[in-house]
């Protein structure tokens, strides 16, 4: 199984297996085994090679305390949550979102532009959406002029991409 | 569960800008509210306080469970109408706690005119009693009121959700095992001497409480008996003669104990089962949303950065991320509490409303609550979209809303317009409650959109008559429109008659959301049983 607690601020990922009477223990890549039994709730006996290790453990509200070896360690379980990858909208693309008209056109054939400038402006169902470039690059050609209709999917410029 | 990523970059213009002009917004709410909380003015609560008797804001505070948050709704009910002389319209109603269980509370304010009922008095207290109904919660009344305002009698007796509405409320909730406690705290005349006499359990305060049908004046007018106010209807009267009160009390903090240990002797039932965790605040500071909003109405927002800062720890179960993508729709928890959440990210297509409309389904089967962030400009028109069934689809969705048997909670984060205000779960779709942020506007249509409609069908009639109208006579036609969309899509607008049940500021969104869920559990929730889909 695995287990994953934080100590310190830092988040460790332990697996375990249990083989017969050892324990497996993987953290960094390093396999570890460990025989462990508890001589009384809460306190363990735990060999490690040739190292023996008495160790309590007393569980606080959130997390546990570990004492070994005169040291105490405050560690909590910890769930692992994702980041979710939210499609980043950042590179931006030059099609239409929506069918509407062209409100407002900011370039021209030939213009150079810089990832982010505002291209063009499409009004639709009360509201303005923003056509922006998403790279540096230099207008081929400008599809639509002001008060054009526009379909959703339609390429707006024609944008070519300057070579870094 | 996995967190929502933020894009948000904090140290941009643009956000700066929003930011600050959002700030701005909230000041003014804040501002508006506690001009409102002050109801009478000065000199009012000097000749309140004189009689020994404690304002509605200390009564309710009194009432309450130590350190505990009183939700307050419609605080700035009447708001700019009847000259503002009816500030939060003369009664303060809200949910609070008692001996750890939640009571709707309707409270008079007798420095405003006397306690008298406005339209919008009556209004806000059948509201109250409403929520009572729905969440299945106990109802206190601190009454302190001259019954009807004389004035405005036309708007406030006759029709059905009149005054006599609040006693056949009351009728109605007591034969649903809702228990009603009064605590007569001021006057109680003609109808207003209902509330008490059709409550479980009646307090009244010797010295100030009155109970009458008729006052001395109306009594003297009638039949010539000259009688004062406390020989006719006081404490002695009603509580050792004619059994109108139950319980007499000296003062009004005596009178507040006593509805406590009232309230204590309850045995409520068990609240409704959800499957609860421990609340986590959200990893985003909320105040973000300020700045995520912008400035201009007219730009879209990526509404997950909303919701990434109102569920708790960011945590945020997409469903059917790539499908629909005009509406966000996913699980997450608010304040411990499970919720399905539907979100606008844009104009619903098809896709959007059956998205939705599955969605509603799961969490309804599920019994989740649902929570609808609307921001929404309408269903995307134009005849490949009608020729797409649009019409259909939406009706799902209007469908879905309309029958879910779980609490349902709508907050108007920005445009709430046309049918998609229905498909969102609008005041008419019964949210137990409807919030709004300050930035909100709603209407049928855009203002834009009304003047042009009405525009072209002005220009047809006269085309047919083989007339053109000029560009002076064009404005003055759409001009007008304008600035009547433009004032009553305003949330000041809305709330001062009682569209929504108050404008809070984005930041305490999470917490009005989960003592609003917290509240609805009283309720067991029915079986789902929804309509008929057309397909």
């Amino acid at each position: 199984m695995f287990i994953n607690y934080e100590h310190e601020n830092h988040v460790y990922n332990v697996s375990i297996e249990r083989r017969d009477k050892h324990y497996f223990i993987t953290y960094d890549n390093t396999e570890y085994k460990v025989e462990a039994e508890e001589n009384k709730p809460g306190q363990l006996k735990i060999k490690i090679g040739d190292r023996i290790i008495k160790s309590v453990i007393t569980e606080g509200e959130k997390e546990k305390f570990v004492f070994v070896d005169g040291h105490v360690f405050k560690v909590k379980p910890v769930e692992l949550t994702g980041i979710k990858k939210t499609e980043k909208k950042e590179e931006g693309d030059l099609f239409s979102p929506i069918s509407g008209r062209v409100v407002s056109v900011k370039v021209k054939n030939g213009n150079t532009v810089k990832k982010g400038d505002i291209l063009m402006v499409i009004e639709a169902m009360k509201m303005e959406y923003l056509i922006r470039a998403p790279f540096d690059g230099k207008v081929e050609k400008v599809n639509f002029k002001e008060r054009d209709l526009i379909e959703i999917g339609q390429n707006t410029v024609e944008l070519k991409k300057r070579e870094a | 569960m996995d967190i929502i990523e933020t894009n948000v970059d904090t140290s941009i213009k643009e956000y700066k800008e929003n930011f600050k002009n959002y700030e701005k917004l909230v000041i003014d709410l804040k501002k508006n509210i506690s001009i409102a909380q002050q109801g009478g003015g000065e000199e009012k609560i000097k000749l309140h306080k004189s009689r020994d008797k404690m304002l509605v804001r200390e009564r309710i505070d009194a009432l309450l469970d130590p350190d505990t948050p009183f939700m307050e709704f419609n605080s700035l009910a009447a708001f700019g109408m009847y000259d503002d002389n009816a500030p939060c319209a003369g009664i303060v109603t809200g949910i609070g706690l008692i001996h750890g269980r939640e009571v709707v509370i309707v409270a008079n304010d007798a420095t405003v005119t006397g306690g008298t009922y406005y339209p919008m008095t009556v209004k806000k207290h059948l509201r109250a009693q409403e929520i009572a109904m729905e969440n299945n919660l106990p109802c206190i009344y601190l009454v302190d009121s001259g019954g009807a305002f004389l004035p405005m009698q036309d708007e406030v007796f006759p029709d059905r959700e009149h005054f006599g509405r609040i006693f056949y409320n009351q009728a109605v909730m007591s034969a649903r095992s809702i228990p009603q406690i009064s605590a007569v705290m001021g006057s109680c005349t003609a109808g207003g001497a209902y509330v008490p006499a059709m409550s479980d359990e009646t307090i009244i305060i010797k010295g100030t409480g009155t109970i009458f049908l008729g006052g001395p004046p109306l009594v003297k007018a009638a039949t010539g008996e000259e009688v004062s106010a406390e020989d006719l209807g006081g404490a002695d009267v009603h509580c050792k003669e004619s059994g109108v009160s139950d319980h007499y009390a000296h003062n009004d903090m005596e009178a507040i104990h006593m509805t406590r240990n009232i309230v204590e002797n309850l045995n409520r039932p068990e609240k409704t089962y959800l499957d609860i965790t421990k609340p986590e605040e959200p990893a985003y500071n909320a105040k973000e949303i300020y700045g995520v909003i912008p400035k201009d109405s007219r730009k879209p927002f990526p509404v997950r950065e909303i919701v990434a800062r109102i569920v708790d720890g960011s945590k945020f179960h997409e469903f059917k991320t790539l499908y629909g993508v005009t509406i966000v729709c996913g699980f997450a928890r608010i304040m411990g509490y499970p919720v399905g959440i539907l979100a606008n990210d844009g104009v619903l297509f098809s896709e959007s409303a059956l998205k939705g409309t599955h969605f509603i389904e799961i969490c309804c089967q599920r019994k989740i609550p649902l929570v609808f962030l609307q921001n929404i400009t309408g269903f995307m028109v134009g005849r490949k979209y009608e020729a797409g069934g649009i019409a259909k689809d939406g009706a799902k969705m209007v469908s879905a809303v309309a029958n879910a048997n779980v609490p349902k909670f709508t907050v108007i984060i920005a445009g709430s317009f046309g049918a998609g205000n229905y498909g969102m779960c609008g005041r008419a779709y019964g949210p137990r409650q409807l919030w709004m942020w300050p930035n909100a506007r709603i209407s049928v249509m855009g203002g834009e959109q009304a003047a042009n409609v009405l525009l072209t069908v002005k220009k047809d009639q006269l085309w047919r008559k083989g007339k053109e109208l000029t560009k002076e006579e064009e404005k003055a036609i759409t001009e007008p429109i304008l600035k009547k969309y433009e004032k009553e899509g305003n949330p000041y607008y809305s709330t001062a008659r009682i569209w929504d049940d108050g404008i809070i500021d984005p930041v305490d969104t999470r917490m009005v959301l989960g003592l609003g869920i917290s509240a609805s559990l009283d309720a067991p929730i029915p079986e789902w049983r929804p309509g008929v889909f057309r397909m």
